[in-house]
């Protein structure tokens, strides 16, 4: 029975509104931002009554810039590609690598296996500009230097210690009976892991992918580095707005919320997916 | 190109028509200033086919740069067809945001690749680059004249400009001394002046500023006279970019110092002098009553927005960052003037320290007479007065173009008092830090100091005497000192 006053309730809900407000604010701020010109957005006092236009979208849609010094080329499209390209790609590799190794991690022990998983796990503690000088190196002299390939490589260091650590604690949670009833009933190692553990594990291999993908969107050394420009992803690509000419404000924000919107609509899925391979689960505690 | 048009331009190049009657002709066969200026330039091109160089000579090849995104860049991109057609080369180019464009210059420089030929560089960079041995002395192509075409005219140079990129790699050592390496060409570059709003200097009554005790009272009265702004935009990040611009401009107008070179070639710290005490007190002052409120955040983007958006009556900054702020979707376009500014009243003229950007070659480049062609051609005067009078190649290097009348009277007319604040101070400008390899560590510690002093978390004569014993010490350490 519900012993919940309704002023508790009405308090609550205030309570949480104001949270809601006091975190979404700053996005709120910017998709408003999106929809002004640079000098309604820096007027005097600031006002949230303005007349709205597309044109910062626009902008970055059609690859011109309007500023100060006159129309400038922006690749603001092709800078989102390429990371779409590149996290996306960087975790499936890393996702194909990452889950047997974690299996293996999680459910063999065999001599040196913490060993092998921590030396994994310290790629993640490399300064990136350390790694990188002498990777630019090496790239060049086997041909790896400014291509989409090399930098799927070079971006395992940032995605397959996540995918794999996290994995790992998900397969050593499940409990090793139900496997070894599975194996009995005359099933290989192979199908064991692909009917019975992967299932199981699949909310955290999802968590592990979309965090997985969520650093790779957000990474730009590793781009900035080993490739040219046409190659850069959106994190290099937004600071074109600003200018020495000036900071183009509205495209700033525009750019964000179109950044944002890929990672929100992986999220979204993944939480669905989450909630379903959660109560979907074979175990009880 | 229609033969009658072209008759025209040739005719222009030759003298026999003016600028002003070539453009109303091809205004009334239909043709857009915007195109026609184009085709001068080309027109220009075809002339220095003529002078008997063979600009054809690397026919076929591709040079690739690393280029900053800026309207220099955008200048020459506009005008890079012109030469591919005097030279039959190919020039490719990676633009990269300001924010990073260093990282990527230097990532790449360390790293010893090849991939770029040539790229953007700061005068100030090259102390680093240039002892390293990541970038080329220029003089070897200069003054070759089988590699560098006859019109080139490098003494048309802005003198404190070019000596400004020259540097013989002894910490100390003078800039533009006779034994030193050309380890950039000038492009583009910056004076730190005034630009005002002379609507609310009126609205406060009082006159434009010349002199450091002036401006401390005018920000105030400004500040005092008009609602919602702050007095005066100055950097102030914990970077040694806040020293460079208007500071040390001021500061080296009463003939001080960042250090003291000793016949013995040593170094030391020169910033605690009485008279730069005197000036620190005054600076700090004038921060305090009438600068930005979050003053110690403020860079380049920031005392250009606020001044172009109305937020505040004046910076003490690049001339270059107000005249952008004078166009484009400003809220202070067109209301923005310029005025030289002397901080010392016993000073002759002003002496604003400069910012330069430049085009260096790369030491790793496989084809470097190649990209000499493109570096000449540049930094000639063809495309210098090209980006100066139809772009925004702002300030031009080199004395040929500010002596263009058509370009003086664009820019008079848009930019009230910028040619005359820019006749006035070219005299005196010049990088006024002294070239040495801890040039960034020690100058971002001055900004630090200098924070501390407009937060009163230490008094100015305390402050300068504990960064002056500070830099002795580090230069000690790197064996300078």
């Amino acid at each position: 029975m519900d012993q919940t006053s309704t002023l508790e309730k009405v308090l609550r809900r205030v309570a949480i509104s104001l949270v809601i407000l006091f975190f979404m604010f700053p996005i709120f701020w910017i998709v408003l931002m999106s929809f002004q010109t640079n000098e309604t957005i820096l007027r005097v006092p600031p006002s949230v009554i303005f007349e709205p236009t597309l044109s910062n979208y626009v902008a970055l849609v059609t690859g011109k810039l309007e500023t100060q010094a006159g129309t400038l080329e922006i690749n603001f499209m092709s800078n989102l590609w390429n990371s779409l390209f590149l996290s996306a790609g960087s975790v499936a590799v890393g996702l194909i690598l990452g889950i047997p190794a974690a299996y293996a991690f999680g459910r063999i022990k065999f001599r040196g296996s913490e060993d092998i998983a921590f030396t994994l796990l310290s790629f993640r503690f490399a300064p990136p500009l350390l790694v990188l000088l002498p990777l630019t190196i090496y790239f060049q002299k086997i041909g790896l230097a400014d291509t989409y390939f090399g930098l799927i490589w070079v971006y395992q260091l940032i995605v397959l210690p996540l995918i794999l650590w996290i994995v790992r604690g998900y397969f050593e949670d499940i409990p090793a009976d139900i496997e070894y009833a599975y194996r009995i009933a005359g099933h290989s190692w192979f199908s064991t892991f692909r009917t019975v553990a992967l299932p199981l594990a699949m909310p955290g291999i999802a968590a592990a992918g979309l965090l997985a993908f969520i650093f790779a969107w957000n990474n730009f050394i590793f781009a900035l580095v080993l490739a040219s420009a046409d190659k850069q992803p959106v994190t290099v690509g937004a600071l074109a707005f600003v200018t020495a000419s000036g900071i183009q404000y509205g495209q700033v924000a525009a750019g964000i919320v179109l950044s944002i919107l890929p990672t929100l609509a992986l999220a979204l899925y993944a939480q669905r997916y989450l909630v379903e391979g959660l109560s979907l689960g074979a175990v009880k505690g | 190109m229609y033969d009658k048009e072209k008759q025209l331009i040739d005719a222009y190049m030759r003298g026999t028509v003016s600028r002003r009657s070539m453009i109303k002709g091809l205004g009334a066969m239909g043709m857009t200033a915007a195109t026609a200026s184009v085709l001068v330039n080309a027109a220009a091109t075809r002339a220095l086919a003529q002078s008997g160089f063979d600009w054809q000579k690397h026919s076929g090849t591709t040079v690739k740069l690393l280029l900053n995104k800026h309207p220099y860049t955008d200048a020459m991109i506009a005008n890079l067809d012109n030469f591919k057609a005097l030279t039959g080369m190919d020039v490719v180019y990676d633009v990269f945001p300001e924010d990073v464009y260093f990282d990527k210059v230097t990532a790449a420089l360390s790293s010893g690749s090849s991939e770029y030929d040539a790229f953007m560089t700061g005068a100030y960079m090259t102390w680093t680059y240039g002892p390293a041995g990541w970038i080329d002395d220029l003089n070897e192509y200069i003054f070759d004249d089988a590699k560098t075409n006859p019109d080139y005219n490098w003494g048309d140079m802005l003198e404190g400009v070019r000596k400004s990129c020259a540097w013989n790699g002894q910490p100390g050592g003078e800039l533009g001394s006779d034994d030193a390496k050309q380890w950039c060409i000038p492009w583009g570059y910056e004076q730190n002046n005034l630009t005002y709003n002379g609507a609310m200097l009126a609205n406060a009554g009082v006159a434009v500023p010349t002199n450091i005790d002036e401006l401390v009272e005018a920000a105030a009265a400004a500040q005092a006279g008009n609602e919602g702004i702050y007095g005066i935009g100055v950097r102030g990040s914990r970077s040694w970019a806040t020293i460079h611009p208007g500071f040390l401009s001021g500061y080296s107008n009463f003939d001080q110092k960042d250090l003291n070179v000793s016949d013995d070639g040593k170094l030391s710290a020169a910033m605690n002098t009485e008279v730069s005490k005197e000036f620190h007190r005054k600076w700090v002052k004038m921060i305090q009553d009438s600068g930005a409120p979050d003053w110690s955040t403020h860079t380049w983007y920031q005392v250009g927005t606020d001044v172009g958006a109305g937020k505040s009556a004046m910076i003490y900054d690049a001339d270059i960052l107000g005249y952008f702020m004078n166009g484009g979707g400003n809220a202070m376009a067109g209301e923005l003037a310029y005025a030289p500014f002397a901080a010392n009243p016993a000073a002759s003229a002003p002496t604003p320290n400069i910012w330069i950007w430049s085009l260096s070659m790369s030491t790793f480049s496989r084809q470097k007479d190649a990209t000499w062609y493109f570096l000449q051609w540049a930094s000639g005067p063809e495309h210098g007065l090209f980006g100066a009078s139809q772009m925004d190649f702002v300030n031009p290097v080199r004395s040929s173009v500010w002596e263009d009348a058509g370009f003086r009277k664009r820019l008079s007319d848009a930019y009230p008092g910028y040619v005359e604040m820019h006749d006035v101070s070219a005299p005196g400008a010049s990088i006024k830090f002294t070239a040495q390899p801890l040039f960034f560590d020690l100058t971002t510690e001055w900004a630090a100091t200098l924070q501390k002093m407009v937060a009163n978390q230490v008094p100015v004569d305390e402050g300068l005497d504990e960064l002056a014993e500070s830099v002795d010490a580090q230069l000690k350490d790197a064996g300078l000192g």
